[in-house]
Parts: C-alpha cells; sequence; structure tokens
C-alpha cells in the first residue's frame, strides 16, 4: 500500500517538473516579469543629456512611452538603434514618446554616441543609476513600455527589433483608446 | 580541593566570556549596510552578493544602502524597496514565504518521502508475510497430528 502511494508520489513529482519545464521553455527570454510590470512607473526627475533642462515623468504622463536605457559601452545598443531609429520616425508626430536613458557612462560619452547613432529622441543621463535600480534594469539595452495611465506594461531585455516595438508600442495605443 | 577550585572558576571564566560575547549590542550602521549588502544579489554577476561584488552596478546599490540607512529606513523597508524593482530573485537566499522559497521546500519533502519509503521497507522485512496454510494443507497436517497422537497413545 505504502509502496504503491510512494510509487504515484513519484509519477506526479515526475509530470510536474515536465509540466513546469515546458511552460518555462515556452517563454521569451526577453520578456522577463520582474517586480515592476504591472505597476505604475518609478517617477524620476532627470538631467537632458545635452544639459537643457531636466525631464520628469510627470512631463509624459498621458503618453505612451518608450523608455530605453543605453550606454555607448554596450554593443547590442548598438546593433538595435537602427529600429529605434525607425521606430521614432514612424511615432515623432503622435502620442508615442522616446525616452533615452544613458547608463553608467560620462555625459560626454553618452552625448557623442547619441549624435554619432543619429538619435533624435530625448536622451537623459541616470549618473548614480537611480532610476535604472529603481525599474530593475539588469543592464542595457533594456525597453521599458510605460501606459498613458503611467503602469509600466511591459519590458523587453536585451536588443529589440522593429517588430516587437511596434506590436508593443500599437498594444499600448489600442488600450489608451478604449 | 585546589582542583575542584580551579574548574569551578575556569567554568565560570567561560561562562562569563560567553555571556559577554552574546551580550545584545547595538547594531551600527556600517554592520546593518553589510548585513544588507550581503543578503541582495548582484545583477550583473554570477552568484555573488552586493557587499562582494566590485561591478559599478553593485557600488551603486551599495551608495543605495547607505543612503536609505542613514535615512533611518528599516531593513525591511530597504529590501521591500529591491524586491519591488527585482522581486525576490535580488536576495540570494529566497525568503521562505514566496514561490522561490519552495527551494527550501523541495529538499525535506524529498527527505521525509525517502524516510517513509526507507521505513515502510524496513517493517515490510521485519514482518515477513506468512500466507495461510490451504485447506488440503491444513488436513495433511491434522492426518498427521492424529498420527503422532495415536502413536503415542
Amino acid at each position: 500500500m505504502l509502496g504503491r502511494v510512494v510509487r504515484i508520489a513519484v509519477v506526479v513529482a515526475i509530470l510536474a517538473l515536465v509540466v513546469t519545464l515546458a511552460l518555462a521553455f515556452r517563454r521569451d527570454p526577453h520578456d522577463i516579469r520582474t517586480g515592476t510590470i504591472g505597476k505604475p512607473a518609478p517617477v524620476f526627475t532627470l538631467d537632458r543629456l545635452d544639459g537643457s533642462g531636466k525631464v520628469t515623468l510627470a512631463d509624459l504622463s498621458g503618453k505612451v512611452v518608450v523608455m530605453n536605457f543605453f550606454a555607448s559601452w554596450c554593443l547590442p545598443c548598438t546593433q538595435e538603434n537602427p529600429a529605434l531609429v525607425r521606430v521614432y520616425e514612424r511615432y515623432r508626430a503622435s502620442d508615442v514618446v522616446m525616452l533615452g536613458v544613458n547608463y553608467q557612462e560620462s555625459r560626454d560619452n553618452g552625448l557623442a554616441y547619441v549624435a554619432r547613432m543619429g538619435m533624435g529622441w530625448t536622451t537623459v543621463a541616470d549618473d548614480d543609476g537611480r532610476v535604472a535600480l529603481s525599474y530593475g534594469v539588469f543592464g542595457p539595452p533594456e525597453t521599458f513600455f510605460i501606459g498613458p495611465d503611467g503602469v509600466i506594461a511591459g519590458r523587453h531585455i536585451g536588443p529589440i527589433d522593429e517588430e516587437t516595438l511596434v506590436n508593443a508600442i500599437e498594444t499600448l495605443r489600442a488600450r489608451a483608446v478604449r | 580541593m585546589n582542583g575542584r577550585i580551579v574548574i569551578a572558576v575556569a567554568l565560570l571564566a567561560l561562562a562569563a566570556a560567553l555571556v559577554f560575547a552574546a551580550r545584545p549590542h547595538e547594531v551600527t550602521a556600517d554592520e546593518r549596510i553589510d548585513q544588507i549588502t550581503t543578503e541582495l544579489r548582484c545583477p550583473v554577476c554570477q552568484g555573488l552578493s552586493v557587499k562582494d561584488s566590485t561591478s559599478e552596478t553593485a557600488r551603486q546599490m551599495r551608495d543605495l544602502v547607505t543612503q536609505r540607512v542613514g535615512e533611518g529606513k528599516s531593513d525591511a523597508e530597504i529590501e521591500a524597496e529591491f524586491r519591488a524593482a527585482y522581486g525576490d530573485w535580488i536576495f540570494l537566499s529566497p525568503p521562505v514565504a514566496s514561490w522561490s522559497g519552495l527551494v527550501w521546500l523541495v529538499p525535506i519533502a524529498a527527505l521525509a518521502a525517502g524516510l517513509v519509503l526507507v521505513t515502510g521497507r524496513l517493517r515490510s522485512t521485519d514482518t515477513p508475510q506468512v500466507a495461510a496454510p490451504s485447506p488440503t494443507e491444513v488436513a495433511a497436517l491434522r492426518e498427521r497430528v492424529a498420527r503422532e497422537e495415536a502413536a503415542e497413545g
């Protein structure tokens, strides 16, 4: 009787392990759900990289915000930049705001990179890394999608492509219209 | 007599040293910072704590912890701030009261299952199952007993 119970328990445990692994392998490794998803975006006040003033989260209220953490020393950031430029050009006259957050870098280096890569959108300096820590950033590039309600709807870890950017933006815009 | 006194004094000295070592003392800010950063995982390292890592990210996290301790925040409040951003993953030892806490419970459950299995096996070998005799065997035994009684009588 006892042996039977143990055998059933072992089978159930193996099945549970198989199901867990199957579900885990189906997940997108770039879509890591940490503490900030579905919660209000942490507030911030950051200097513009070009020194022309400050940007706060409140300034972006009511808009779809694509917040991208980048650095010039980050090779994947260079790889994803053309996609960001195309998406910026596509949405620049709309309710979508792109915000580049320079990560662990001097402002001079960040500014030179912005000019070299043709980043026309607003870029800010996270000098002490506090904003990155409050968003739970692991390392650049990372992109957060914040809805008009100020809630973080999604994040993408690693270099992002145009399709993923457009899909995320359109999902948020559609949600805002409803 | 002298020997007993020496032993008694030694025991008293040992007890006094233990009491002195275990006395409650005010935890300093530096000790709190060390304790908190020892428990926090460095996000850009492989299994290193924030305290042990030399990375820039770990340095920024240490600075944040230092600032929060200076502001009078409790350990729980500081840990909650990191948990809000990174989830339970940010702790090197996952909290017991969470899904991650299963890593603590699974080995205990496996050990308990193993003990139950071994105990069950040992019991089954201690008391071997004896099959009841068949009617033919019973009849043969009765016949043998009757034969032996007749031979003795």
